[in-house]
């Protein structure tokens, strides 16, 4: 457990430098703010990745993390305007830039199985997209009629 | 987490540092958008960097190995995103709870993507993909769940991954044709169009918001509100209506699909 958790940190530490540094060439943001944001974030995942680990239910970590991250930032947390402050100076596009840099490496190996995927990726996509606009509109619309806002 | 072997990896410097310099190429760039019909093309770094990933796999730069160690940074990358979209809903909470049971409902029309997707994937012949593809709309949080359910490397991970790639390059663009394309020919209100646009993409949502706004200009307050707050939501309950509800329901569809097939197959 000890290994593990001082690898996460080694591992989100290396991750955080590039996120900072591609937040001040993309973003035009470097900041001690900036940092500390980061070291909020790292925190946090850290927090879920232990907790995944202690809690016997089957609940990925992001769904933990995620929790933390709304419970450090809500109006009602006392010192969550500091967190807001801080981490709001991390764009979140600079974090999906090096995210999708590992993935694009990673995927090299299952490129083949992609292109086996071809044209029907395309096809089911379509309908996925489709699906979920139609699903909620038909919903939000039945309320909406029900409220007596349309 | 507990798939990946996170030993060590940390030491492979020459990773990171590529994987730097492809971020520092990719944020130099930036982004770029230009109009197709109603809808918008937005190129952004990000799209970029995933693309120069897998050109550089290719070349000696990388090697099988340092495409394996890729991994489990992908999942830490996602953990620190999701506790990013944590800190973005956090102080807009109580905004979320006064918008109403409209706004909280139409999120569960994200199954509608199962009910209407799974047996599309299935006729074409596609497997354990089917899964990974129709269980969501596939943003950051839903790959977060597959890639921690399933592993990367599983069926699941690949049919996620190639749902979140079409998403991340055609979304806008298709959001944008279809929002517009619907609110004129179906008789359900804008109103609900916009609420529907928010599916917790950012760029999907300001596209297909933008040609609803252009098709009803009298409504543009309202709309980018509804969207907004939608967004919003999505953001913040997706994942769970993933967990409890359409990965279950997936999962079950898929059974009875895969049961019947095999049925029709024998007789």
């Amino acid at each position: 457990m000890l290994k593990n958790i001082q690898e996460w940190t080694l591992l989100l530490t290396v991750f955080g430098v590039v996120t900072l540094i591609g937040n001040w060439i993309g973003y035009d943001i470097f900041s001690i703010e900036a940092i500390l944001g980061m070291i909020v974030l790292i925190i946090v995942s850290l927090l879920g990745f232990i907790t995944q680990k202690i809690v016997p239910l089957n609940i990925p970590s992001v769904a933990y993390i995620a929790i933390y991250g709304v419970l450090i930032s809500m109006p009602w947390t006392p010192g969550s305007e500091i967190i807001v402050a801080w981490t709001s100076e991390i764009q979140l596009l600079a974090l999906t830039t090096p995210i999708l840099a590992y993935a694009g490496i990673a995927i090299g190996r299952s490129w083949t199985d992609f292109m086996k995927l071809g044209w029907r990726t395309i096809v089911v996509a379509s309908f996925v997209l489709f699906g979920t606009v139609l699903g909620s509109a038909l919903i939000a619309e039945v309320v909406l009629r029900m409220q007596g806002i349309i | 987490m507990q798939h990946a072997e996170v030993r060590n990896i940390w030491k492979d410097w020459r990773l990171h540092v590529t994987v730097l310099l492809i971020v520092l190429g990719a944020e130099l760039v930036g982004s770029h958008e230009f109009a197709v019909g109603p809808g918008v093309v937005i190129l952004l770094p990000m799209l970029y960097a995933i693309i120069i990933g897998i050109m550089l796999y290719f070349t000696p730069v990388i090697s099988e190995k340092q495409s394996e160690k890729s991994e489990p940074l992908i999942v830490l990358g996602v953990a620190l995103l999701l506790a990013k979209i944590g800190v973005i809903i956090g102080p807009d909470l109580p905004e979320i709870i006064a918008a109403g049971p409209a706004l909280l409902l139409q999120e569960l029309g994200n199954v509608g993507t199962v009910l209407i997707a799974l047996p599309v994937a299935m006729l074409l012949g596609l497997r354990r993909e089917t899964v990974g593809m129709t269980h969501s709309v596939a943003r950051e949080p839903n790959v977060g769940l597959i890639m921690d359910k399933f592993g990367f490397n599983s069926p699941e991970g690949r049919g996620v991954m190639a749902m979140y790639i079409f998403g991340t390059v055609f979304g806008a663009i298709f959001m944008g044709l279809l929002a517009g394309l619907l609110a004129t020919v179906t008789p359900i209100h804008p109103l609900s169009f916009a609420m529907a646009s928010g599916i917790g993409s950012a760029s999907m949502m300001a596209a297909a918001s933008g040609s609803l706004i252009s098709l009803f200009p009298e409504m543009e307050g309202q709309i980018a509100a509804y969207a907004g707050a939608s967004n919003l939501l999505s953001l913040s309950t997706g994942l769970y209506v993933s967990i409890f509800i359409a990965l279950p329901l997936t999962e079950k569809l898929y059974k009875w699909f895969s049961k019947k097939k095999h049925k029709d197959e024998v007789t």
